[in-house]
This record gives C-alpha cells, structure tokens and sequence, in this order.
C-alpha cells in the first residue's frame, strides 16, 4: 500500500502573546478506511495566459464523493497577484502570492459539477499543484 | 507586523520516483508584502451529528487573504466531517485529516459550514485574517 503524508506547521511569536507553534501530520487514505490513497497526478505546473477562468479538475473526471485531495500553490512574487479558487462556482478564496493550499475535494457530481476552477488576476502567472485521488 | 507561517510537506511513494514536495509562506495580508495578518480564532471543539454549523460565526472582511486551517481528530476512520461553503460541497475530511484553504467568506452566505458524519467528531481550527465585522446582538 502506498503512504501518503502531509504535514503542516504553523507558527509565530508575536501573532499572540504566547508563542504559536502547531504541527500535525496526516496519512492521506481513502474514504472510511485505513487503505492509503491510490493515485495522483504528480506534481505540475500551469501557466495562464489571460485572466480568463479555467479548470483546472473536472468532478466527472474522477470518483465521486470521495476523499480526493487537492494541492495548490500560487509561484507568483508579486504580491498583488491572485488566483481565485472556486469549486462548483462558489468561490473558497484568493491565493496570494507565495501562498499553497491544501483542499479535501469530494468531487461531488450529485447536482452541480464540483470542478475546481481557478481564475488569475493577471495574464502570466503559474500555478503549481497536485491531486491525490481516492479512486 | 504580526509574522505568522505556514509550511506545508507532502511526502509519497506512490510513484517510481518519490513524491517530497515542500512550500512555506508567510500569512500576508491581501496584496502586500509589508504587513501580516494579525487576527486570529483558535478553536477546539466536539462536533456532534445531526446538524449543520457554521463554523466561523463572525464575518471576517470580504475578498481579503484569509486563511482557515481545519482537522478533523476523530480518531476512528469511518468519520467524517462534510465541508460546505455556500451550501456547496467542497469536501470531506475523514478522521486525521486537516485542511488548510484560503478563506474569502464574501458574504453571509459564503460561510463555511461543517457537518458531522458517524458520530461526534472532534475538530480543531484556526482562522487567520485581518479584520472581524462583528454580529449585531
């Protein structure tokens, strides 16, 4: 069986008085068992060309309502670049420069389509990602 | 200036070569590089079954760069908590998973709600952003 991990950490010392130190790692697996998630798509970059929206998942593309996990991260060094995340429509948030993402995605194809979507907010820029699927 | 970072590694063997791929930023507020985010809730919480809540109950500024981190530390696997914004399904965090998403919340309606599945589920959060419009009593 193939382990997949994740682990973040969050931290600062002067967010609050005390010092903010959080770290915790998951194994990702598939949904309702113990059984580690069985595909991906490898790491990839995209590069947009205008700032027109594009998906960049399509939910029927993959097994509904599972345990996929998505991967995203805006390479941009300006600050005022963004993308907009969006799944099924419904916007989730802006990705800043510099800033990654890492999003449980049911890949729900019950009513709406959940396709994740992403918009830049300039032409040029690249996005980095990845999608762990339970299959 | 509060400095506040999030790194991130994912490791995997499920490619011939290994997958090890690591990020870090720093929790900017939105479009400069000059000041960071300097709000914060942290929270730690039983989440039973039955219905919907939302999760964060105050609004923080529209189209901003919040960031919510979420685990769900149900420790039996057949649990779950359904993630939605806007009621639409966004995903499912199983029993030792967390997420970490920009947070846009760009109206009322843009909350994110969690859902409880299998029994009541255990979950920690953190919100970070840079202004709180708070509720009217």
């Amino acid at each position: 069986m193939a382990t997949t991990t994740a682990t973040i950490t969050l931290s600062s010392t002067d967010l609050l008085s005390d010092e903010l130190s959080l770290s915790t790692t998951a194994t990702l697996t598939i949904a309702g068992a113990s059984t580690g998630l069985t595909g991906t798509t490898g790491l990839a970059r995209k590069k947009t060309g205008n700032t027109s929206e594009y998906t960049l998942f399509a939910a029927a593309s993959y097994t509904d309502d599972k345990a996929h996990k998505v991967y995203l991260k805006n390479t941009s060094t300006t600050a005022a670049q963004y993308f907009i995340v969006e799944v099924a429509g419904t916007v989730v948030g802006r990705l800043y420069a510099g800033d990654w993402a890492l999003i449980p995605w049911a890949a729900d194809t019950t009513g709406t389509n959940c396709d994740i979507d992403i918009t830049p907010s300039a032409a040029d820029m690249t996005l980095e990602y990845m999608l762990f699927t339970d299959e | 200036m509060a400095t506040t970072t999030a790194a991130v590694t994912l490791s995997s063997d499920l490619l011939s070569d290994s997958i090890s791929v690591s990020a870090s930023s720093t929790l900017m507020k939105a479009g400069t590089t000059a000041d960071g985010l300097d709000q914060m809730e942290y929270g730690y919480l039983d989440l039973p079954t039955g219905d919907e809540y939302d999760l964060i109950a105050t609004t923080p500024t529209a189209s901003k760069a919040s960031k919510l981190y979420l685990k769900n530390h149900s420790t039996d696997e057949t649990y779950y908590i359904a993630v939605t914004q806007n009621a639409q399904a966004i995903g499912k965090l199983y029993g030792g998973d967390w997420m970490f998403i920009p947070a846009d919340f760009h109206d009322a309606a843009g909350d994110i709600a969690i859902t409880a599945n299998g029994g009541t589920n255990k979950i920690c959060y953190a919100l970070f952003h840079e202004g709180t419009v708070l509720v009217t009593t």
